[in-house]
């Protein structure tokens, strides 16, 4: 195991950040942990990271106990802070520079390993600018690439895509999958579930603290009973008609909000083809008709009674 | 050490903005340097003017026309008509500042050793008039020696003798060495170093405390296999380099600028109190990094803790023009003991103990105002790490 959590409790006053967390993760996962804002993943990381004191509980990282002066385990990590910790005095360069000379002292081998990672991260053309000149998808590519300069073992990313545009958060993942193809054991936060679903092996979901499911992306979805959503675009339907269509096997929910019915079914088979019988044998005007596969939303949606996005 | 560099590379990125600093510093020094070249020269050299004055004499001896030969070494005859209007109107117009009349019969009288005596009016205040004043009893006083201890001597003879004697003038050369204006003109270049150098430390130390404060940039720190103890010893050995780069710099600047002075004692005490209020400067420096939020205050409250600090404490107007008060409230400043230090040091001429000691002490709570900013900030850092 990379890192393993036992029994983590962190407490601020009365709240309870922490609530006996447990998690392990194995060499060359791309391990995601989702929860909405405030669920505990940040306190989560900067407790493995020593960077917070904590309550109870065991954390162990490549074997060993980790402290603040584990700096032989330190040497390995990487981390990818939620807010950019760059300098802006320094360019681009100079910070990459400076963070890869936190961990590696031959000179020769700092700069190798910095020009290639101003490469990975398509830096090149901005290796004299200072930070405040950078776009923000380009800082936090700025801020990702001090923190894995150093070819690191772990990499922790905590939300390393947020305030970031579609097409620089594509790149941010990208890289992401390539430096695990590379052997990095990744460890991701983040409450976008597309990503964590994109890019991670094995996620956890946490909320208040607690860790309320772990698994493949596949695995958490066969955890809950909604197996398809139905969503149906149309301007005329009655109250009546709604509620006969509820009457059909396998439906558990119907919900009207115009133009649109949201059907959601339990799993079995033709959920859609029964629907598509009942509209048609009902004469409802319909324009767009089409079903989906439950996300992780639905999943946390299911467990928890709120949107992931609360 | 990756600390210690990236101390070094912020210092470098705030190089335009301190150097502004230190050409104000050179600036100023010239400009004290050349000003002190003038009154240097006026010690060093005597030029000789004659005054104008009015003779009047119902004379004709001898001896009283030795007497106007005599005077006119050194003034200038002006013909006033012999009426009490227009010789007070010449004074009073200082078309002359001096009227000597000689009465009638003074030389017989003077010879034969009775009691006369020559009328004089005269510019109240006025050197020239005492300059004359001067020579006339030189002149009478050298007469009255010959005729006690020469018996029988003509008017003639006594005015040849005059003449010989009064002929011989000592040479009088000013040595151009060091002076108390010399030094004092030195004091005051590294009084104004309380200024440059003060505003080169705050800023430099601020702008490194500002990088190495952010929390954010602290938390990645702290995630790196630095320790905390070496990222510390890496910080103060930068902060070291940088105050004694820009003392070091400020002192050569000092030399380049007073060559004459550099092999004194005088200066060996400047260097020394110089470099105690660099560590206070350094201190002060730290400390408003330890307080200071946003990079954009630090200009301004550097120009107000240190300007503020100079004008009260002596470093652009001399400290003899301040008033009682404004000295007390200075004295709450190292900048005002760092002043009281130079200002005796370019007095010192003896180098004992007991002409020492007040230079020491002064010195003494300069460190003391280092340390205790030192421990303030501390304090400050400990606080809010609690916090």
């Amino acid at each position: 195991m990379i890192v393993k959590v036992r029994n983590l409790v962190k407490r601020y006053g009365d709240l309870i950040a922490l609530d006996h967390l447990s998690f392990s993760i194995k060499e060359g996962e791309i391990f995601g942990l989702l929860g909405p804002n405030g669920s505990g993943k940040t306190t989560a990381i900067n407790c493995i990271l020593s960077l917070l004191k904590y309550d109870k509980g065991e954390i162990e990282v490549f074997g060993e106990p980790m402290t603040p002066e584990a700096y032989h385990i330190k040497r390995n990590i990487g981390i990818v802070m939620q807010n950019v910790a760059v300098f802006n005095e320094l360019t681009v360069y100079e910070n990459i520079d400076y963070f890869c000379g936190l961990y590696i002292k031959d000179k020769n081998l700092k700069k190798q390993l910095v020009e290639e990672t101003i490469e990975f991260t398509g830096l090149n053309e901005y290796r004299n600018f200072r930070p405040k000149k950078l776009s923000g998808g380009l800082l936090r590519r700025l801020n990702i690439a001090c923190g894995i300069a150093h070819k690191p073992k772990l990499i922790i990313l905590d939300e390393p895509t947020v305030a970031v545009d579609p097409q620089s958060r594509n790149k941010i993942l990208e890289g992401i999958r390539k430096l695990n193809s590379k052997g990095a054991t990744i460890i991701y936060t983040s409450h976008y579930m597309e990503e964590v679903e994109q890019i991670c092996s094995r996620i956890m979901i946490i909320d208040k603290g607690k860790a309320i499911a772990t698994g493949t992306k596949e695995e958490l979805k066969a955890m809950i009973s909604l197996g398809e959503k139905i969503t149906v675009e149309s301007y005329d339907v009655s109250g009546e008609q709604l509620a006969r269509l509820k009457q059909l096997p396998n439906i558990v929910s119907v919900e009207y909000s115009n133009p649109l019915i949201e059907i959601k079914s339990s799993k079995g088979k033709n959920n859609l083809e029964n629907v598509l019988e009942f509209i048609k044998k009902e004469n409802i005007p319909f324009g767009k008709i089409y079903s989906e596969l439950p996300t992780l939303n639905d999943v946390f949606l299911e467990i928890t009674g709120k949107e992931l996005r609360d | 050490m990756p600390v210690y560099n990236l101390c070094m590379r912020i210092i470098r990125k705030n190089i335009p903005s301190l150097l502004i600093y230190l050409f104000v510093f050179v600036g100023v020094s010239i400009i004290v340097s050349s000003s002190s070249a003038n009154p240097q020269k006026a010690v060093n050299e005597f030029t000789r003017k004659k005054a104008d004055i009015a003779f009047i004499s119902k004379d004709d001896s001898p001896l009283i026309e030795g007497l106007r030969n005599e005077i006119g070494k050194i003034a200038n005859f002006i013909d006033i008509p012999d009426n009490k209007g227009d010789l007070q109107d010449a004074l009073f117009f200082r078309r002359v500042v001096y009227i000597l009349r000689v009465p009638e019969g003074f030389a017989q009288k003077f010879i034969a050793g009775e009691e006369v005596f020559l009328e004089k009016t005269f510019v109240p205040g006025s050197a020239s008039s005492a300059y004359i004043d001067l020579s006339v009893d030189k002149y009478l006083n050298t007469a009255k020696f010959y005729l006690e201890h020469m018996d029988n001597i003509s008017q003639e003879g006594l005015v040849a003798y005059l003449n010989d004697t009064l002929s011989e003038e000592a040479t009088v050369t000013v040595l151009p060495a060091r002076t108390k204006t010399n030094l004092s003109n030195l004091a005051y270049t590294y009084n104004y170093m309380a200024y440059s150098l003060s505003s080169i430390l705050i800023l430099g130390m601020s702008a490194i405390m500002m990088a190495l404060n952010d929390k954010d940039l602290k938390n990645r720190m702290s995630c790196s296999p630095i320790s905390g103890t070496k990222s510390n010893l890496q910080f103060f050995l930068a902060c070291l380099t940088f105050s004694g780069a820009a003392w070091l710099v400020q002192i050569i600047a000092c030399f380049i600028l007073d060559l004459e002075n550099v092999m004194t004692l005088n200066t060996v005490f400047f260097i020394i109190s110089s470099l105690v209020f660099t560590f206070c400067g350094t201190a002060l420096g730290y400390l408003i990094g330890s307080i200071v939020k946003g990079t954009e205050a630090i200009p301004a409250i550097t120009n107000v803790v240190v300007l503020g600090s100079c004008f009260l404490s002596g470093v652009f107007v001399p400290a003899e023009l301040l008033g009682k008060s404004t000295l007390k409230i200075a004295s709450f400043t190292p900048a005002y003991w760092f002043v009281k230090a130079n200002n005796q040091i370019a007095q010192l001429s003896q180098f004992d103990l007991s002409s020492l000691k007040p230079v020491f002490s002064d010195i003494a709570v300069i460190f003391c105002f280092a340390s205790a900013f030192f421990a303030l900030s501390l304090l400050i850092r400990k606080t809010k790490r609690y916090n």
